[in-house]
């Protein structure tokens, strides 16, 4: 595929990405290079702010999210492999004072899986991946971004990582008994409140063995960091993959 | 004085005024039910925990309540309702086993029946016996509550009720059993 | 570690029992589920709710004023309480008043709140709590662990050894029909004895003077009905405009709460009956207040269905009385602060902020944005512990400098990679208490970044 797209793109990867799991960033820049984008990193990129602002401290996030936006303002979309961080960019930012730059910045941050569907309009990519995949629908990018229609809702049911997925060759996706149950996960929620984290997590990784599922997959690391911690702890039958990694593994 | 003390902070503190939604004159509910508003009335009121038996006019439902019903306090029959006035004895009326009473109307979304004071002699009457029959004109069987509370207004007496199947109670890990504190049975007879 | 958090720890270390706690509160969440898909319009009822309570707290004295007008001309008596205290002395100078000694009370959370059943007592009266949810947790001297389903906590060998106590029914018989029978004749009896009824106020209809309970026991009528006296106990908040707007709220209540069309009963109390006395006490209790807070008015629209706390993930796997709070769960974690900041000020962190709550509610509550808008102003009021404030303060710092973030994502990299596993994986590394660290790549993205593109000259 060789479209190419007359668009700058500035690649936000979180925090943990960066810091222990790399190869979703790389798949990410990859798979963005693979759909004909130009795409920038800027170096001096730290963290959304989102810690800091879950914990009630978003004042003390306030140099951060300025750091955001300095290192983020001149593309004309931002994509980064993280649905609650662009959902924390979307929302909460709005502490800041709304110059055009920060309007701009926060109107243009997408999630990958929604850049592709929404802004790319694809959603064949052309993956060969024959895996039983079960996917966990990470809380803020589903009822905050709106990637899918939560099932609380009464609504026409759709999912862009579901569309992103079900054309891919071999692919089967599981269907579990609660389809978008939290993780546990919920950033420092998972230090404060360490047993009904847990025992959220593996609650959900006994939905997946339950089902059937081979590979979990999120657009969010931090849910598949703590289900992978949990399983690699419990020896759980489990492989966790960034809905990027799966993604990228095409023959675009 | 607490209630000027109330007022005075919520005229204080109050948003700027919102509008009230228009009210909805056309629920389109009707099409949904397939079967017709009485059938989905039966098939709600069985699904509820109620029973319902169908007669012919008032002459058989009539035959029909003194046929099966004939120990029942009937309160369709206008001379009995002497015997209960408001101030009646408690224990006089809790010795009711099954009470009989003409109902206002039916709602197909939920198989409940209204019925209003102008009904019974005594308040307690829908609520103390173990068996409750009802007998409803199934003409006047409506599709939802909108329609209801439409019908209900203008028309609001001292006490209402809508009632739909026999008391209930989950309080016991869950499970559903009939005849909490009021009816254990709940029939409705259609005519 | 916060209070909350301790007491969700205890309740999770029976593992089996939690479980059960968590499917029987998801299983009412599926039942709600399925009648909400059967309604197409649903999401538009949820709007029109919504709305329609938006409008009535914009005109709220007004709406009040007519209610009462309207009330006093039914016959019924009207009074207004600025707080807890003023309520229970209403309500205790009304009994006083008729000599009576025996009251009769069907569910109200408003009674929980103001702790009215405590002051009645102590004047010698005798109030049963005649929701058989409620009988049962008054014989244990406990809370309600959930606000429509007081003893979901319990399982049935437990009320069966409970009842054979208190009722003397046949020990070790736990058949559900078998206990309600027992508490049925018991509560009868009371209801045939009490000389005053006092129950809640799930909706006021200001244009008629109406008071509407729901009830599926029926104990809320046969209370009201028995006794001469009656007494209905409301927020400020549970009015409405007028008759029609009930068929919304009727619509969306029973089948948020507990997955049904519609309760057994639903009373429409306007007016004494001949010869009884109705009183009708209106409560204010820091809800006038709360209407000045713009971020958090909302929370005044809920119809105390509970739905937020059967889909609450947290919720069901620690349970309410974990809260410590009159109402639990997520809509009890944002009320409560407005009236015990200090006792409740854990509770807006008690929640992975999933924002399921706020997608159920049928008044569309952002409870999830107001979760996270109390934990700002919480840290705000310096009621978040110092310690947490102080790393977040640390995290500000390091985390808004690139030069420092990437120095200090390299030293925790060398110190889980390197460092002896006994050493991680101490008493003070919470995440390691039930999951692995992850494991530590050779480099990080900026790292590989570097290399790959900018060594290229990219």
């Amino acid at each position: 595929m060789n479209q190419t797209y007359n668009l700058q793109i500035g690649l936000f990867i979180p925090c943990y990405i960066d810091q222990f799991y790399p190869q979703v960033g790389i798949a990410t820049l990859e798979l963005l290079h693979k759909l004909g984008l130009d795409v920038h990193y800027p170096l001096k990129q730290t963290c959304c702010g989102q810690p800091m602002a879950n914990s009630g401290s978003e004042k003390e996030a306030v140099p951060t999210y300025k750091n955001f936006i300095r290192n983020f303002c001149q593309f004309d979309y931002v994509v980064s492999p993280s649905g609650s961080c662009v959902y924390h960019v979307r929302e909460h930012y709005n502490i800041l004072e709304q110059t055009d730059e920060v309007k701009k910045v926060r109107k243009n941050t997408f999630e990958l899986c929604e850049f592709i569907v929404d802004v790319l309009k694809m959603d064949d990519l052309k993956i060969d991946y024959p895996h039983k995949v079960g996917i966990h629908q990470s809380c803020h990018g589903l009822r905050g971004l709106k990637l899918g229609t939560s099932s609380e809702l009464v609504a026409e049911r759709s999912s862009k990582v579901h569309r992103l997925l079900e054309k891919a060759k071999g692919i089967e996706i599981i269907n579990l008994d609660r389809e978008d149950e939290c993780c546990g996960f919920g950033g420092t929620f998972s230090v404060f409140y360490p047993d009904v984290s847990v025992r959220m997590g593996k609650d959900r990784l006994n939905d997946h063995l339950r089902n059937g599922t081979e590979i979990i997959t999120a657009t969010d690391m931090s849910c598949l960091m703590h289900l992978e911690g949990i399983i690699r702890r419990q020896k759980y039958n489990l492989k966790v993959a960034h809905i990027a990694e799966i993604l990228n593994s095409n023959s675009l | 004085m607490g209630r000027d003390k109330i007022l005075q902070t919520i005229r204080e503190n109050k948003t700027k005024v919102t509008p009230l939604p228009k009210t909805i004159t056309d629920t389109n509910l009707k099409e949904k039910f397939d079967s017709g508003l009485i059938n989905r009335f039966k098939e709600i009121l069985q699904h509820v925990g109620g029973d319902y038996f169908e007669v012919n006019g008032t002459e058989e439902l009539n035959a029909f309540t003194e046929r099966h019903f004939s120990g029942a306090a009937n309160f369709r029959k206008k001379e009995i309702w002497k015997r209960y006035p408001p101030d009646c004895p408690k224990e006089n009326i809790a010795q009711l086993k099954t009470v009989i009473l003409e109902v206002q109307f039916g709602v197909a979304e939920n198989g409940a029946v209204w019925v209003d004071e102008s009904n019974f002699p005594n308040r307690l009457l829908p609520f103390i016996a173990e068996e409750l029959i009802v007998c409803l004109d199934s003409k006047q069987i409506i599709s939802d509550m909108h329609e209801a509370y439409f019908r209900i207004a203008n028309k609001v007496t001292g006490f209402g009720v809508f009632i739909s199947g026999p008391s209930k109670t989950a309080d016991i890990e869950q499970n559903l059993v009939f005849g909490a504190h009021g009816a254990k049975k709940t029939t409705v007879i259609l005519y | 570690m916060t209070k909350h958090s301790c007491k969700a720890g205890q309740f999770l270390k029976n593992e089996q029992y939690a479980a059960w706690h968590d499917e029987t509160l998801w299983i009412v969440r599926e039942k709600r589920d399925k009648m909400a898909r059967a309604v197409p319009e649903w999401e538009k009822l949820r709007e029109r709710a919504s709305k329609i309570k938006e409008h009535t707290l914009s005109e709220l004295d007004n709406y009040l004023i007519e209610f009462e007008k309207q009330a006093l001309k039914n016959g019924a008596q009207v009074h207004w309480a600025a707080d807890a205290a003023q309520f229970n002395q209403i309500v205790y100078n009304i009994i006083n008043e008729n000599n009576a000694s025996k009251v009769v009370k069907s569910k109200s959370m408003l009674t929980e709140e103001c702790g009215l059943n405590l002051f009645l007592e102590t004047k010698g009266i005798e109030v049963t709590d005649t929701d058989l949810g409620e009988r049962i947790i008054q014989f244990r001297n406990e809370p309600p662990s959930h606000i429509v389903m007081p003893a979901i906590h319990l399982k049935k060998e437990e009320i069966s050894e409970l009842f054979h106590q208190k009722l003397q029914t046949e020990e070790g018989n736990f058949d559900p029909a078998y206990l309600t029978t027992a508490a049925r004749l018991h509560l009868r009896q009371k209801f045939l004895e009490a000389e005053v009824a006092i129950t809640g106020v799930n909706f006021a209809v200001a244009e008629t003077g109406t008071v509407v309970v729901c009830t599926n026991e029926g104990n809320a009528d046969m209370g009201a009905h028995a006794a001469p006296v009656q007494i209905h106990c409301m927020g400020i908040e549970k009015i409405i405009p007028g008759i029609v707007d009930l068929g919304v709220f009727i619509r969306l209540l029973a089948r948020s709460a507990t997955g049904q069309l519609i309760t057994t009963y639903t009373s429409h109390y306007t007016g004494p009956k001949p010869g009884g006395h109705m009183h009708i006490v209106i409560v204010d209790n820091g809800r006038s207040e709360h209407l000045a807070k713009k971020d958090y008015l909302n929370a005044l629209k809920c119809i105390r269905c509970g739905a937020c706390m059967n889909t609450c993930p947290v919720y069901r796997r620690s349970g309410g009385h974990s809260y410590g709070s009159v109402i639990p769960g997520p809509i009890g974690s944002i009320l409560a602060p407005h009236s015990q900041i200090k006792t409740s000020s854990d509770l807006p962190f008690a929640s992975s902020l999933c924002g399921s709550c706020s997608d159920v509610c049928p008044v569309k509550i952002d409870i999830h944005d107001q979760l996270y808008r109390w934990r700002q102003d919480l840290s705000e009021m310096k009621l978040v512990s110092p310690g947490k404030r102080y790393a977040m303060k640390i995290a500000g710092k390091i985390l808004s400098k690139s030069k420092m973030y990437d120095c200090l994502g390299k030293t925790a990299r060398y110190v889980i990679k390197n460092l002896p596993h006994k050493l991680i994986y101490n008493r003070f590394n919470i995440w390691g208490k039930g999951r692995e660290l992850p494991e530590v790549p050779k480099e990080s993205f900026k790292q590989w970044y570097k290399r790959t593109y900018q060594e290229k000259g990219g």
